[in-house]
């Protein structure tokens, strides 16, 4: 435990020096000498990553106007998360298990059981009440438009109508949650396995097989910010280019030890159903990341996600992303071979239209 | 005219012959080539690669044809005396709207001696596969590919070589395998992609492969495995720009003895040459589950 308060610490002293504007050139970046480095000299975020914490992305309403927990509501919430590894390793189930509201648990409801969770470890219990740093209020700040969109799809979730295969979520339909919490979301594949190449990072995410080949070639006087539309371009005068993806089209470079990517390019996928609307990509999205390993297991990973199509800002979150072992591996996320779920909502679907028409 | 046009095609399906039986490719004969070095003095093979040929088609020497579905054209019924001496193959209904997009090329094959040692029983369902090309092929359906089919597929794969593991990263269906070149345990169930180790053999990356489930097949000509395939690849650098890869298919609930397949990858050296997404599932979605709902989106059809 006292390595877990550490870590606590260190975040919250990190969250205190994120509410600099997000994409100013951060001040910590001397190449301080323990961070460990690959062959050929680059920093070296190699293995298998993970989100361990129990920080809400957004911090819920009761704790309104609070930045951190006092020292007695985290040895509740330690408590509570202990509790619940226990149960869950007494074989109970959704709700038995003690989490029930959106905030708590790690997917919406408790339509999955555990089968399908991953929960390694109890979750790590910090001060901080939220992921997000700023706003200042730890909300994301949607648009009006974004929050009856965000209201509908909360509905929506696990109730359906389910008319066509159009109708299920993107998680759903085996195509990905989104890259915006594809480094410390999935409860059933959290992993992250980075691997290094000279020029490249690579993340692969567990969770529908999602990943990331980042060229790490970017120029820093090219980068995108935050509030301007420019897009970037890589050293020699390659710029985004004009072909949109899910995942956008990534540009990363080295600033000190810490590796920023500039994604944009996104494809718009705001007419799919999202279980969480604001992980979805539209033409407007533009997404910087930092990736900073601040100590041996720990890599704070900073997220500044900038759409005028979904939010009236840009907001910002700091998560601490736990190692694991070196033996831990990622394993192949067959979804959409396997979508028995697919044909299986459709066929309920058309079950409850039937019945709807033989009740008329 | 007609004689000679004869001779050409008896000369030219010996050479097949010939260039088929022949064991060494020429790829491999440059073993004099000292391949660069990463920082960590394996051979560096990092970069986007792809196979130049018909394999993925057919791993075995095919002629062109108009299709992969074919069915046989009906016979003139309606007009005596008209009936035709000899079959005709059409493109099925289902394919026919592609045209030329929808044929076959040629090719070469690239199984060493172009026979698949296939047991009796497994012969037969290999050519129940071929006809049922459209509704079995598991790349019809984006489904991971397997191995070594990926490698041949018509998308590009990038070598990203890291300090004790290597990714393969394909193009289809944004699959990625893992090398474990360090010491890992075992698999802990079947896979499309398999369980990959990796080690060195000179500048050979040599990657062994097990634990494959028997949902794959080596081409659209219907070449399956079982859940025994045991995969053997051989990636050499023979110049900056190639690399002789070689695949010996081992799996003794289908074949009589293990095969190889060699084919050459070659280096994608356009400057904005990088892997993209093929998120193939949402091009499919309609075509595997547009009847089943209450409304197929594409067609507007209310499915009672």
């Amino acid at each position: 435990m006292p390595s877990r308060t550490g870590l606590a610490i260190v975040s919250l002293a990190a969250a205190a020096l994120m509410t600099l504007p997000a994409c100013s050139p951060s001040s910590a970046t001397n190449a301080s000498s323990t961070t460990p480095r690959t062959a050929w000299g680059d920093p070296d975020l190699q293995g298998v990553w993970r989100y361990e914490g129990a920080i809400p992305l957004e911090r819920p309403a009761q704790l309104e106007g609070r930045a951190s927990l006092t020292e007695q509501e985290v040895k509740e919430r330690q408590q509570v998360e202990r509790d619940q590894e226990a149960k869950r390793l007494a074989g109970n189930e959704g709700a038995a298990v003690g989490r029930r509201s959106v905030a708590e648990s790690p997917i919406r409801g408790n339509e999955y059981n555990s089968f399908w969770q991953d929960h390694g470890r109890p979750r790590q219990v910090s001060t901080r009440t939220s992921l997000i740093t700023d706003p200042s209020d730890g909300r994301l700040p949607f648009t009006a438009d974004a929050k009856k969109a965000e209201a509908r799809s909360s509905a929506r979730y696990g109730v359906g109508p389910f008319e066509s295969y159009l109708d299920p979520d993107t998680g759903e339909r085996c195509l990905t949650d989104g890259v915006t919490g594809m480094m410390w979301q999935g409860p059933n594949g959290g992993h992250n396995r980075i691997v290094q190449s000279p020029g490249f990072v690579t993340i692969l995410h567990e969770e529908y097989r999602d990943r990331r080949v980042i060229p790490t070639d970017g120029s820093a006087s090219a980068e995108a910010t935050a509030g301007s539309r420019r897009s970037a371009s890589r050293e020699g005068g390659r710029t985004h280019g004009n072909i949109r993806q899910w995942f956008g089209d990534a540009i990363g470079r080295w600033e000190g030890d810490t590796l920023v990517v500039d994604t944009t390019n996104f494809l718009d996928r705001t007419n799919y159903e999202w279980a969480n609307i604001w992980t979805r990509p539209s033409e407007s999205l533009h997404v910087i990341e930092r990736f900073k390993r601040i100590d041996a297991n720990t890599i704070e990973y900073t997220i500044t996600v900038e759409d005028p199509m979904t939010f009236t800002k840009p907001w910002t979150a700091v998560i601490p992303i736990s190692k694991l072992s070196d033996d831990t591996q990622i394993y192949e996320y067959a979804c959409h071979e396997g979508n028995y779920a697919m044909p299986n909502l459709l066929r309920g679907g058309r079950a409850d239209a039937a019945k709807t028409r033989s009740s008329r | 005219m007609r004689a000679r046009s004869r001779i050409a095609v008896t000369l030219a399906s010996i050479a097949g012959v010939v260039v088929s039986a022949c064991t060494t490719p020429v790829s491999t004969q440059s073993a004099s080539y000292a391949p660069a070095r990463t920082a960590n003095g394996t051979p560096d093979l990092n970069g986007i690669w792809q196979a130049l040929n018909t394999a993925n088609y057919d791993i075995q020497a095919h002629p062109a044809r108009p299709a992969l579905a074919i069915v046989p054209a009906l016979p003139r019924t309606g007009t005596p005396g008209l009936s035709r001496a000899t079959r005709v193959d059409v493109p099925a209904p289902s394919v026919r709207a592609l045209g030329a997009v929808g044929g076959v090329p040629a090719g070469a094959g690239v199984v060493e001696g172009d026979e698949i040692p296939y047991q009796p029983w497994a012969l037969e369902k290999k050519k129940e596969n071929a006809a049922h090309w459209l509704e079995r092929d598991p790349e019809i359906k984006c489904f991971m590919p397997g191995v070594p089919r990926a490698t041949y597929m018509p998308y590009p794969f990038q070598i990203l070589q890291g300090t004790d593991k290597v990714l393969f990263a394909y193009e289809f269906a944004g699959t990625t395998r893992t090398i474990h070149l360090d010491k890992v345990g075992n698999s802990p169930s079947p896979s499309w992609m398999g369980w990959s180790r990796g080690r060195w053999e000179g500048d050979t990356l040599v990657v062994d492969t097990t634990d494959f489930n028997e949902d794959t097949w080596f081409d659209r000509a219907g070449n399956f495995h079982s859940d025994a395939l045991h995969v053997v690849e051989r990636y050499t650098p023979t110049s900056p720009y190639h690399l002789a890869y070689e695949a010996t298919i081992e799996d003794s609930k289908v074949f009589t003895r293990p095969w190889k397949m060699r084919m050459t990858l070659y280096r994608r050296l356009d400057r904005d040459a990088q892997i993209r997404e093929y998120k193939c599932v949402e091009f499919v979605e309609q075509l595997m589950y547009g009847q089943l709902g209450v409304i197929d989106p594409a067609t507007g059809t209310v499915n009672k």
